[in-house]
């Protein structure tokens, strides 16, 4: 894609959205996109990580919920206003992520999930038992003062404002990513990821890059939480459960990791799919993990890549 | 006081090695971490307590396992044996698939709520050990779990089998030229290891209860003792199991504030000592 085409593309998504923001006003509809796009915020952080790192994390689900609970406990303590909170979780989170990543990126393979797993799990425990700060097993609710960055809170949180905030921070999130990935940055972690070896010999330093996207991605997953939190004005253990770090993994290869937005249409079409099974969704579990394995042995590029295929025009090999 | 913390830690240690040495046998094999194996110890939990409604406990230690031996042969034929030349994350997502998909299967068949499995009668009771009194079927778990253990041992180490499943877990592709039957040997093992997690489910049933939430507490502490041993080292995983069960008993007890962080804890040691556990891979 040309900087021209990635520009005009960003430009007319971020109208797109907020035509569709103005004009829809289904409550019911706008609601579970946005959750879709908030968890498309999601798997896009573990989907980077995935693309540009080739790690599989099975524990982002703990920037996501620890990052709810950062904005949570900061207002709780009222030291700060309410955007000056947001914007120092994130960084908190991101910071932590770069320190921890400078130990545990070089963890091999899939002990490095593993790993991720149980980091995740250790904050889930933590969070649940501990009753003080964090409420316990029944969480916390967030009170979000009355005007967040200039706009009064009861006109954000409604649906369709709600909507269309969450499709520009995704919008913007792959517009920025996009860009950085365009640059030296995209090409030295690709070249540590295929061979770190001869990465290493040719003079890339392999640690700092690794550990940079690690906290990039547990970045935008912490943006994800963060939406999440102001969406919902709650945050509970839950978030930090592992199911929620398997689903992220699960739409980011089932929508197709090898492009920056597969793992965000991984997540819209997951919900829409919840949504279109109705009394079936109790069998969500088993569904989608055959819908998991399917697109694992039969297309590993996700739907993102059979939709590539089909832009090309060839009839598309299936297979590796 | 002591004594009994000491020997729950034991009875807990014993079971997670019977689970972990499943997850040590196929991942030397086929060098696939079953994300799965969880789920088929719940399964053959749930399995039992199904057979041992229709008959007897006993005949549910039996069968059970013998169950899910069948299904290991069919998920290694059919699953992990056309998987083998793809990267090790992709069959690892598979496995995650086949998790959500016994998750599933187990929760539309036997429900929601929690079940109890009954210890046989000639296991009820209690024993006195050094002035404490401890129940007859945790000292049941305790043999099961060294009868498991010498058995992988003496079958590795001793038998023309065994041979070839360390020749193979050293390099698959020798052995191959070598003429053993590397395929066949493979579906034997992940047999095994899965018939090792379903017996792990029967044992636990009674002493911890049945409910959908025991195959995630159970996986990730087996994840722990595999990561810690080493990946594919039974020994390893001996010894990991056994030092978490007496962490997660004495800590309990004496430290319950951080209980449930001290087997993490000591992964992120241990991984950020050495990387590859106690025994080292032999990848």
């Amino acid at each position: 894609m040309t900087m021209r085409s990635l520009w005009l593309t960003t430009l007319c998504a971020l109208a797109a959205g907020g035509l569709f923001g103005f004009f829809v006003h289904s409550g019911t509809l706008l609601s579970l996109l946005t959750q879709a796009l908030i968890y498309a915020v999601l798997a896009v952080g573990v989907g980077l990580l995935l693309r540009q790192n080739g790690m599989v994390s099975f524990g982002h689900a703990l920037f996501f919920g620890v990052s709810g609970y950062g904005v949570g406990i900061l207002m709780q303590a009222n030291l700060m206003p309410a955007e000056l909170a947001i914007a120092l979780t994130l960084a908190g989170v991101a910071l932590a992520a770069f320190l921890v990543g400078l130990v545990i990126v070089r963890v091999p393979g899939v002990s490095f999930g593993m790993l991720t797993l149980a980091i995740g799990q250790m904050f889930y425990l933590t969070a649940s038992r501990s009753r003080g700060l964090t409420g316990g097993a029944d969480g916390m609710n967030i009170d979000w003062p009355a005007r967040l960055f200039g706009v009064p809170i009861a006109q954000l949180l409604k649906p369709g404002a709600m909507f269309v905030l969450c499709w520009s921070a995704l919008v913007v999130v792959l517009f920025l990513l996009a860009l950085l990935l365009r640059g030296r940055f995209g090409s030295v972690t690709e070249a540590v990821r295929d061979n770190e070896e001869r990465a290493r010999f040719i003079g890339i330093l392999t640690l700092m890059p690794r550990a940079l996207v690690f906290a990039l991605s547990a970045f935008v997953s912490a943006l994800a939480g963060v939406l999440s939190a102001l969406n919902t004005g709650f945050v509970s253990p839950e978030a930090l459960h592992w199911s929620v770090s398997g689903v992220a993994l699960m739409m980011a290869v089932v929508g197709g990791y090898k492009v920056l937005w597969g793992p965000a249409l991984g997540a819209v079409v997951y919900f829409l799919a919840k949504d279109a099974l109705g009394d079936h969704a109790t069998h969500w579990m088993a569904i989608f993990g055959v819908a998991l394995i399917t697109v694992i042995v039969f297309s590993p590029a996700g739907i993102a890549g059979a939709l590539g295929r089909l832009a090309r025009g060839g009839p598309g090999r299936a297979g590796r | 006081m002591l004594t009994i913390n000491l020997f729950n830690g034991l009875v807990y240690g014993a079971l997670l090695f019977v689970m972990c040495s499943g997850l040590a046998l196929i991942y030397g094999l086929r060098r696939v971490v079953n994300f799965a194996h969880g789920s088929l110890y719940m399964l053959g939990a749930y399995l039992g307590y199904s057979i041992a409604g229709y008959a007897n406990f006993w005949l549910a230690l039996v069968l059970a396992p013998a169950v899910m031996a069948v299904l290991g042969v069919l998920l290694d034929r059919y699953g992990f044996r056309l998987l083998q030349k793809r990267d090790p994350l992709s069959v690892v997502l598979v496995t995650f698939g086949l998790l959500l998909v016994i998750e599933d299967f187990v929760q539309t068949v036997w429900g929601k709520s929690n079940l109890a499995l009954a210890a046989p009668p000639a296991l009820g009771g209690a024993l006195d050990l050094w002035g404490t009194p401890v129940p007859v079927y945790r000292i049941a778990v305790i043999a099961i779990g060294a009868l498991v253990a010498l058995g992988l041992m003496f079958w590795l180490r001793w038998s023309r089998a065994g041979l070839y499943v360390r020749a193979a877990s050293t390099d698959p592709e020798t052995t191959a030229m070598q003429g053993v039957n590397t395929d066949m040997l493979s579906a034997a093992v992940v047999g095994l290891g899965t018939a090792l997690a379903g017996l792990a489910g029967v044992v636990a049933a009674p002493f911890l209860s049945l409910s959908p939430s025991m195959s995630g507490d159970v996986i990730i502490d087996s994840f722990v003792v595999v990561v810690v041993g080493g990946l594919g080292s039974l020994a390893g995983a001996f010894v990991a199991a056994m030092v978490l069960g007496m962490l997660q008993a004495l800590g309990a007890v004496y430290l319950p504030d951080v209980a449930a962080l001290l087997p993490f804890m000591l992964m992120v040691v241990v991984l950020v000592w050495r990387p590859s556990g106690f025994a080292g891979s032999r990848t």
